[in-house]
């Protein structure tokens, strides 16, 4: 099957996000479920797995990537609540990975080299994994999942398990909201007074947002 | 409150709703008003981007639609647009860019001529008979802006209530950008306050407008200006979480008011002498559709067929780019400069009609806004890695530029109702019928370029279109999806009642006592952000209801 990127967005928004909530009554138990930093809905072994998949997504350079900011840790909270409909598609896609892995080097995937992980993260989004079996749902709807999953997971507010603290945020530099903080003045506006982050940093850093080719 | 019968009975309480309920309760009508959502409170609008824009958990976690193509092609279920379902409605949670319409945006047939496959028409309306409206709605609501800085508008008698927001970098690279290729930059005029104003205070800058609500009220909404007006009259009862399902209609061919259900599913009635249905372009047709009866049986008002017909929702389209300074994007409003000098219809252009263009931040001022937006960013092959880390830290320095481009009108564009997917009451859902007129095409592409242009003058090294869900919406395959929140057509006014379902004061041409008061009457959809238009339609239709009222002639 072909799946492009916008399907896979779309899809990966459609799963995770309206149509999985809709199944659930409000409030939800996920700021209490992401007090703990324990497993609740992955295996140990699941875990392990699903972390190695969002080390090679955000990577950790000379500043904190997925692993750091705890994306595993927002994934699996977010099964426990709004998106338990997807916990099925990961204990899939987690055996599936693996059985991948094994056809191409005979190893699990978290034992093989970051290269050959990439290859074969590549090949899922890619839909041409090759040993990814039948029966399983299609490897670019697990990618997009765990892609989106761990977007949100570097991302999103650190009350909800990842962004563990502000790491994705400090990486941006994006100072944190300030719907309730009082905003901003014409002066900050125009880039002519620095911004108090809500780590306490004072932003923009000079030199910050440069792109580099990756 | 107890009265048997109500004078008015408002179903939707967004910008058409709110205007009726407030100005029909401020005359001394008795009004219930019917709103299928929540009514919220400003402690619940946080600036969570998970909770509020990606999840939806406050404002329509329940939406649900399906839509399909053309006839005959499969549909899909989901949610493709981003309304607010609240007391107050989509409003709550607008951007606040208010515009006047140009003169010739309410007569594009006689202004263009037939066009193949476009439904084009001319409002039963002008500009001048809106204008007074525009006056009144831009009062109301405080727009901020400079009035005469857009020589592009149809003449005003008055200016803008309060001064135009100050600038941010980003703005002014837009500007500047715009100003070298000889387009004349003004600010965007927001219905947010520059300056205390209606007893509401002065925008904070916080940065999230767009799919947000205000904490301070600072944005004018229904919710913050129309809702409180009309609860301190007593005039009015406001029943949120009350999905109407039906508007029963009696033997004389009126009808009787409106059967809902609570959110816990009990069914309740209401009796009107008037029922006013203001759901929006979807919810409006969805309702009528449904209310079948002997008399209608293809639902209410649509003896003629055209419940349902004529669909536009715009063309957004969106440029980003980055600046070597910080743009502080994610600061302020959502656009604080504007161009019009692209608007005018030019058929040279290889298409007909046109739009307006700003400096926008809803595609990157949040940081997954921007992780989502990275799609198609300059010699990004994939979107993660070490490539994607360095794009996520671009993020101080991103500008977006977006166009509002006018739609053409079709019949086969529809809203109707879903033969299998039903919602939680057991109700079939809207269906969406809609393929894109090919000079929808044409015009995005050419937009396209001249967004880049103004990008490259304004000094920006990468440029790229970026596909965000909910924002962008024309695709290879689907014409539709995530389409925004401007919704018009579906319940046309017009003076043939063959051709439309209301006349020029929106009243039903088959139902003395029904109107339709929202963008669902646009006949075509203009090149600009809708809102504006719907109050100032609202206000002049409330003062016609009002006026016939005391003459005794409704």
């Amino acid at each position: 099957m072909t799946v492009s990127r916008r399907e896979l967005l779309a899809g990966g928004l459609f799963l995770g996000g309206a149509a999985a909530a809709m199944q659930f009554p409000f409030p939800r138990a996920l700021a209490a479920a992401a007090a703990s930093k324990e497993p609740v809905v992955l295996s140990a072994a699941e875990w392990k797995t699903v972390e190695a998949i969002t080390a090679r997504l955000i990577p950790t350079d000379h500043e904190p990537g997925a692993v750091e900011a705890g994306c595993v840790n927002f994934i699996d909270k977010a099964l426990a609540n709004e998106d338990a409909a997807s916990a099925r598609l990961y204990q899939a896609g987690v055996q599936s990975i693996d059985a991948v892995a094994q056809k191409r080097a005979g190893k699990f995937f978290i034992e093989l080299p970051p290269k050959e992980q990439d290859a074969v993260l590549g090949a899922l989004e890619d839909g041409n994994a090759e040993g990814w079996p039948e029966a399983a749902p299609p490897s670019p709807l697990f990618f997009g999942q765990v892609w989106l999953h761990t977007l949100w997971g570097f991302l999103a507010e650190p009350k909800y398990g990842g962004n563990r603290d502000y790491a994705g945020w400090r990486v941006l530099g994006y100072p944190g909201g300030r719907h309730k903080l009082g905003g901003y003045t014409a002066e900050q506006m125009m880039g002519e007074a620095k911004l108090d982050a809500l780590w306490g940093e004072k932003l923009p850093r000079s030199g910050r947002g440069t792109p580099q080719k990756g | 409150m107890p009265v048997d019968i109500f004078d008015v009975c408002v179903i939707g309480t967004g910008a058409g709703g709110g205007v009726m309920l407030k100005e029909l309760t401020a005359a001394g009508m008795s009004v219930v008003a019917l709103e299928r959502g929540p009514h919220l409170s400003t402690s619940q609008f946080t600036d969570d981007e998970l909770a509020t824009m990606w999840r939806d958990t406050l404002f329509s976690p329940e939406q649900v639609e399906t839509y399909r193509l053309e006839e005959g092609a499969a549909s899909e279920t989901g949610r493709f647009n981003s309304i607010a379902h609240c007391v107050g409605g989509t409003m709550t949670h607008w951007a606040a860019w208010s515009w006047r319409f140009r003169p010739d945006e309410f007569k594009v047939l006689s202004t263009e001529g037939p066009l193949e496959d476009a439904s084009l028409a001319d409002w039963p309306i002008g500009y001048d008979e809106l204008e007074p409206y525009y006056e009144k709605a831009e009062w109301e609501f405080g727009v901020a802006g400079n009035a005469g800085a857009n020589p592009f508008e149809g003449a005003r008698k008055k200016a803008y209530p309060n001064p135009p927001h100050p600038p941010k970098v980003s703005s002014e690279s837009v500007a500047r950008g715009a100003r070298k290729l000889g387009y004349t930059p003004f600010p965007t005029p927001m219905a947010i306050n520059s300056q205390p104003y209606g007893g509401r205070p002065k925008c904070m800058y916080g940065g999230a407008c767009q799919q947000f609500g205000c904490p301070i009220h600072a944005k004018a909404t229904p919710f913050s200006i129309l809702i409180p007006q009309a609860l301190a009259t007593k005039k009015l009862d406001l029943r949120p979480d009350a999905m109407v399902f039906d508007v029963p209609v009696g033997k004389d061919g009126r009808v009787l008011g409106a059967r809902y259900l609570d959110g816990a599913g009990n069914t309740h009635e209401v009796r009107a002498r008037h029922v006013i249905v203001a759901g929006g372009a979807i919810g409006s047709p969805h309702l009528l559709r449904l209310a079948t009866s002997g008399l209608f049986p293809k639902g209410l008002a649509n003896g003629s067929d055209q419940v349902g017909r004529h669909l536009t929702f715009h063309v957004h389209n969106l440029v980003q780019y980055l600046t070597d300074e910080t743009s502080m994007h994610w600061t302020g409003l959502e656009s604080h400069a504007a161009i019009d000098d692209l608007h005018p219809s030019d058929a040279k252009r290889g298409f007909i009609r046109g739009g307006v263009v700003g400096e926008i931040n809803f595609g990157c001022k949040l940081p997954i806004a921007h992780g989502l937006g990275g799609v198609g960013f300059p010699d990004l092959e994939r979107q993660w890695g070490a490539g994607f880390k360095d794009y996520l830290r671009t993020f101080p320095r991103v500008v977006g530029i977006a166009s509002i481009l006018e739609d053409l009108p079709m019949a086969s564009n529809t809203i109707d109702l879903d033969p299998e997917v039903k919602d939680k009451h057991g109700l079939a859902v809207p269906r969406i019928t809609h393929r894109q007129h090919p000079n929808d095409i044409a015009m995005l592409a050419w937009y396209d370029a001249r967004m880049r242009e103004v990008a490259e003058a304004a000094g920006g090294k990468q440029i790229w279109a970026p596909v965000v869900p909910h924002l962008t919406n024309l695709s290879e395959d689907v014409g539709m999806k995530g389409a925004g929140a401007h919704f018009h057509g579906t319940c046309r006014m017009g003076d043939d009642p063959d051709a439309s379902v209301v006349d020029k004061w929106c009243r039903a041409h088959e139902v003395p006592n029904l109107w339709v008061v929202d963008g669902s009457v646009f006949p075509t959809s203009g090149g600009y952000n809708p809102t504006l238009t719907i109050l100032a339609n609202a206000y002049r239709v409330a003062d016609h209801f009002v006026a016939e009222a005391k003459r005794q002639k409704l």
